[in-house]
């Protein structure tokens, strides 16, 4: 009896530690069809755009054209995406291929292949070369980037009319004249809008200190989130706009997507935006004008990039099939399906030339010409995601009384990020 | 037949046998009734804190692969960590804050409620309402109600003339604080108000009884009589409080999800933020809240006596 509740337990306890590791194993089965697993970031946002609809889709061509390859397609929400993959990486259960938003930090941990080794050359020629390079860790590309999107400055053309603003700001001085005219003609609308919350602090911090010669890096790599040009770019926000009231109360605490949501309720007269405001303002009958980002004396040339990425993990040990999949995801019918399924920029040549001759998408074309000489976050630091993690969470209140103590103590967490390394 | 005898002869040891086994199941007692709830136990509580303290102690990359040995990097890392000293002001604030009050509210309308009144019954029903709620439900509500822009607690404290425009409350841990500790008080209350009024209806009517006998006023009977038979109920109340008010996670997390930067976290939302930037100091975090929670504990059965019937 004894004995019998002992096994008893120990088959409990061995069921429970085997759900818990899971599967694992190469994928091959016995007539020698071998299964990729590819996990995948779903940008839809209800049942009938999810991206599931299209990895599905092209799982199914891509193995009847190669019928030795079966690939299971597990298409996770952008919310646990991170959290689920990191399960993964932990039980040693690692997909083929992996769509997500970052991969600098894999490649710290030696999991991806370079993507030299599977993409075709063909396909490696056809990415868009700013994008290729900010894949890369120390003069390697790993990360294969997917999707892009590029900032702009969106402003409100009617509530710029009351106001009696002619022409959209090119300069921080001009924000500031325009605000305090739309502060005066319409008191409820909010002058500028500047999401510093963590959603997405990193971003709108970057554009800014972009337009005062400053960033997250200098040239040799190393951060200098705490550098003069940083400081002072906070400094002015604090004195110019977030004093005098021409942004939100608390910008620190104020996400993007609240941002986004006022401005296209006609409630922000301008804000940094992505193409995906386009869709957003015209459901808000907003007639919005798009212009480039604004610098300290003049309006820049550059802009804030944002891209997704693909990556291919070795543990299972599939570069063939993998480089079969990726040259087949990567030919322009399919991106150039994916993109226009969302409104995304393209990361591919031949789809970007598609995209911008073929007159269907003219509200992207600003964005079109921004895109090569687009800037990125420190992507290829392997550091990047922890420092990122960091600004999103405290990066906001450089706003408040302190830039220099708040990016400072920033500064430190991120060389002591580099120093863990 | 003979057969039979010797296979009948061959009994004793078998006999002998299932004897020793009755004999050894009697010396294992209750384990095998309790063995499966010990089993549970050992697997969703005690096995979770071994694996929370070793990561505590492990290299944790941030694309989830473990790295090796951190000894005590990770605990140094987080008593470096420039806010957490607000943080645990904060938590301290907020833990003896909303117990307390609730405590008080909960003694006032346990009371209330044990008085007859009409309608008595439908307002007992309807104290239930924010209970049965879920928590992390009535804390994004109330984040909406005070919305900047669309909140209609904005909107009608604006009408009434209680403020001039519409506040960004949740943004400035100054009036976010507020809002969330009564939120956190407005979800306590049922539960505490259920056990102080049942504790409430144990006292014998004769004692009362006795206190108008002897000339005892109303405040006098309270204090002397109500208070002291009250108080076994009042502190299973109060630590059951201190426990879930300490580990409040919904009501700060739905309302400012512990920002801007940490400065309306608790010591568990400071540990569910570091998650995002490193698991092994995120679980030192974790380690730490549960030793504060048992000493916590601890400390107040110690100073109220609890095990003490009387006073």
């Amino acid at each position: 009896m004894k004995k019998r509740t002992l096994v008893l337990a120990a088959c409990t306890a061995g069921a429970l530690v085997l759900t818990a590791c899971g599967g694992g194993g190469s994928g091959e089965s016995a007539d020698g069809t071998l299964t990729l697993k590819l996990v995948a970031a779903d940008y839809g946002d209800k049942a009938s755009n999810s991206s599931t609809v299209y990895w599905e889709d092209l799982a199914e061509r891509f193995e009847k054209a190669n019928p030795k390859i079966k690939v299971d397609v597990q298409v996770v929400n952008w919310n646990d995406i991170d959290t689920q993959v990191k399960t993964m990486i932990q039980s040693g259960n690692m997909p083929d291929v992996l769509q997500t938003g970052g991969y600098a930090d894999k490649v710290a941990d030696d999991l991806l292949y370079k993507a030299e080794d599977v993409l075709s050359p063909a396909t490696r020629d056809n990415l868009v070369d700013t994008f290729a390079r900010a894949g890369e860790v120390d003069g390697v590309q790993y990360g294969i980037p997917f999707v892009s999107s590029a900032r702009a400055l969106f402003y409100n053309k009617k509530i710029f009319a009351d106001a009696g603003v002619t022409e959209p700001p090119k300069s921080w001085d001009d924000i500031k004249s325009a605000a305090e005219r739309i502060r005066e003609s319409a008191p409820d609308v909010i002058p500028y809008a500047l999401p510093l919350g963590p959603e997405e602090a990193q971003g709108e911090s970057l554009i800014w200190e972009l337009g005062n010669g400053g960033g997250y890096t200098d040239a040799d790599g190393k951060y200098t989130l705490d550098s003069d040009a940083n400081v002072e770019t906070f400094e002015w926000l604090r004195a110019n706009l977030v004093e005098p009231g021409l942004t939100y109360g608390n910008p620190a605490a104020t996400d993007r997507k609240t941002a986004f949501a006022d401005f296209a309720a006609g409630k922000a007269g301008m804000l940094n935006g992505h193409p995906s405001l386009i869709q957003m303002s015209k459901d808000g009958n907003v007639d919005y004008g798009v212009a480039p980002i604004p610098g300290k004396d003049a309006a820049l040339d550059s802009t804030l990039g944002v891209a997704d990425w693909m990556m291919a993990f070795k543990d299972r040990g599939h570069q063939e099939e993998i480089r079969k999949f990726l040259d087949f995801a990567y030919s322009k019918e399919n991106t150039l399906k994916f993109d226009e399924m969302y409104n995304l920029m393209p990361v591919t040549e031949d789809t970007l030339r598609e995209m911008t001759s073929s007159g269907k998408h003219k509200d992207l074309e600003p964005f079109f010409e921004l895109l090569p000489k687009a800037s990125f976050y420190p992507l290829g630091d392997t550091t990047w995601d922890a420092v990122s993690a960091e600004i999103k969470k405290s990066g906001g209140t450089a706003v408040g009384e302190d830039p220099a103590k708040v990016l400072g103590d920033l500064q430190k967490k991120a060389e002591q990020a580099t120093a863990d390394q | 037949m003979s057969s039979k005898v010797t296979a009948g002869g061959r009994r004793p040891p078998r006999t002998g046998r299932s004897g020793t086994r009755r004999s050894g199941l009697g010396r294992l007692g209750p384990l095998p009734w309790i063995g499966p709830a010990v089993l549970l136990i050992v697997v969703v509580v005690l096995w979770p804190v071994y694996e929370m303290v070793r990561t505590s102690f492990l290299k944790i990359s941030v694309s989830g692969f473990v790295r090796g040995w951190a000894g005590l990097d990770k605990y140094r890392q987080l008593f470096d960590e420039p806010g957490l000293g607000s943080v645990i002001t904060a938590t301290v604030v907020w833990t003896v804050g909303v117990v307390a009050l609730t405590m008080v509210l909960s003694l006032a309308l346990a009371q209330l409620f044990d008085q007859r009144f009409p309608g008595r019954r439908v307002t007992r029903w309807a104290l239930i309402a924010p209970w049965a709620a879920s928590v992390l439900m009535t804390a994004i509500g109330f984040k909406w109600m005070l919305d900047r822009t669309a909140g209609v607690l904005n909107t009608v404290m604006t009408d009434l003339g209680i403020i001039d425009t519409p506040r960004d409350w949740l943004g400035d841990p100054a009036t976010a604080w507020p809002w969330m500790m009564f939120v956190a008080v407005f979800v306590s209350l049922p539960f505490t108000t259920y056990t102080l009024l049942a504790g409430l209806q144990t006292v014998p009517g004769e004692v009362y009884e006795a206190a108008r006998v002897d000339g005892a006023g109303v405040w006098q009977t309270y204090r002397r009589i109500t208070l002291p038979l009250l108080r076994p109920a009042f502190l299973v109340g109060v630590v059951i409080n201190l426990i879930n008010v300490f580990n409040s996670f919904p009501v700060i997390w739905g309302m400012t999800r512990g920002g801007p930067d940490s400065d309306t976290a608790t010591t568990t939302v400071f540990m569910y933020q570091l998650k995002s930037s490193d698991i092994g100091e995120s679980a030192a975090m974790s380690v730490v809240n549960f030793a504060l929670v048992v000493v916590m504990v601890a400390a107040f059965l110690k100073v109220s006596r609890w095990n003490q019937e009387e006073v």
